[in-house]
């Protein structure tokens, strides 16, 4: 082999080397550059993203609230009739936990500030134990509270203490227990808890707000009656959004 | 002279090596990266519901639900987005198969537990409406088959109508072999 064939593939060699170092530091700058992106995009969706779940502080007081006869509870300013939001909940039901978490709060101040009449319709969904009873024991003893304030506070009470959907919870001992940290003073709470009073009268409520809401699910959220979408019941801005918008 | 007859041109070497499979690996990379962006999209704007569709799995503790909740979609979008463009084809496409096998675990331990919830995949809370039922089979069989996806892109990685091959690097396996083979040829010189 001859000097220069291997002069020829020396530089050769070279120039590929040369090459392929060109291309490493590309490579090298065009990691660099998509990292920054990637961490400004990523950045950019999760300070978005925690917006739209970020909740709401109770601001100032409460709406009046007041037990209805039928079980449901309503809570607005005086005088305050539209735009209507019914909120169909189970006590038992994780999401309705997770619903109450979120934009419970926006509710509250919305009804607060007189842009909202808010109804609570507690019900049971469940048909098997134990979330079945469970749920039954909850709902039966918050209807053994009479005064609105105190029933708004029971139920987020309940909410916060809700047991896993596979034990038995929402004990008789508990709901009672409950009930005087929230501050309840209906007389004979105790007794209606212990005896389960309004189960019968919760179960036939039930019943019939399932079949003539056409209720698929809880919580199912209704703003003059149609269905709100879980993408806007669940992030309050867009609740807050589309009652106010309701309300005009 | 191997070298040589290895090695006439850099930038012809870089060239996916069989034009048919490289566009295997375009289709397998689109077909991920879409299902991977419209997933992201529909549940990152809702981050309380993806958090609870983690729930509803009951695998993970609170905080880390929370956490995976609000991480998941932002992750899908990232991964879904250089999949699309084909920029570090490779490692977007580990990103998606982790991604996979971590739902397929998940699915198949919902479905093992008897737990009856909607996936999530797509949004909601993770319950199922009155009188539906799990769909445990097809959304593991698509995990599954995203997973396939994914496996190929990883294996080939080098595929047309990519920002990697347009930038020249097509996959790093590929790259790191050539390195391997100048070595070597150093040692004989």
């Amino acid at each position: 082999m001859s000097k220069r064939t291997s002069e020829a593939a020396r530089a050769r060699i070279a120039a590929q080397r040369e090459a392929l170092r060109k291309q490493e530091q590309r490579k090298r700058i065009t990691m660099i550059v998509t990292i920054a992106v990637v961490v400004v995009i990523a950045a950019a969706f999760a300070a978005w993203s925690m917006r739209q779940g970020a909740s709401e502080k109770v601001a100032g007081g409460l709406a009046p609230v007041t037990v209805q006869e039928d079980g449901t509870v309503v809570m607005a300013k005086s005088g305050v009739t539209a735009p209507v939001v019914d909120v169909f909940e189970d006590f038992q039901c994780p999401a309705c936990k997770q619903f109450e978490e979120t934009s419970g709060s926006t509710l509250k101040n919305l009804a607060a500030e007189g842009k909202a009449k808010v109804v609570y319709h507690p019900i049971t969904i469940f048909g098997q134990e134990p979330t079945k009873g469970n749920s039954l024991r909850a709902a039966s003893a918050a209807r053994c509270v009479t005064d609105g304030q105190q029933w708004l506070a029971y139920h987020d009470k309940l909410y916060k203490n809700q047991p896993s959907e596979t034990v038995t919870g929402f004990t008789i001992d508990e709901l009672i227990k409950w009930g005087k940290e929230a501050g309840v003073t209906a007389t004979d709470f105790d007794n209606c808890v212990r005896e389960q009073r309004n189960v019968a009268a919760h179960q036939q409520f039930s019943e019939k707000t399932m079949s003539t809401q056409k209720l698929t699910g809880t919580p199912t959220v209704k703003l003059n009656g149609k269905d709100l979408d879980t993408n806007v019941a669940f992030v309050p801005n867009s609740l807050r959004d589309a009652v106010e918008s309701a309300g005009k | 002279m191997v070298q040589l007859a290895s090695g006439t041109s850099v930038s012809e070497r870089l060239q996916p090596a069989k034009p048919a499979l490289s566009w295997v690996t375009t289709a397998a990379r689109v077909v991920l990266a879409g299902v991977l962006i419209v997933a992201g999209a529909l549940k990152i704007g809702a981050p309380a519901l993806s958090v609870q569709a983690v729930r509803a799995y009951q695998l993970l503790p609170d905080s880390v639900a929370q956490v995976v909740g609000y991480g998941l979609p932002v992750l899908e979008i990232i991964t879904g987005l250089l999949l699309l463009v084909g920029l570090f084809t490779r490692a977007a496409a580990v990103a998606g198969g982790v991604l996979m096998v971590a739902f397929v675990i998940g699915i198949a331990s919902a479905w093992a537990r008897g737990l009856r919830i909607d996936c999530g995949c797509f949004g909601g809370d993770g319950t199922l409406a009155a009188g539906q039922d799990p769909n445990y089979f097809w959304e593991l069989l698509r995990d599954f088959g995203l997973l396939v996806c994914a496996a190929w892109v990883v294996v080939r990685p080098a595929s047309r109508f990519s920002l990697d091959s347009a930038l020249g690097f097509t996959g790093e396996r590929e790259t790191t072999d050539e390195d391997g083979s100048d070595d070597g040829e150093d040692d004989g010189a």
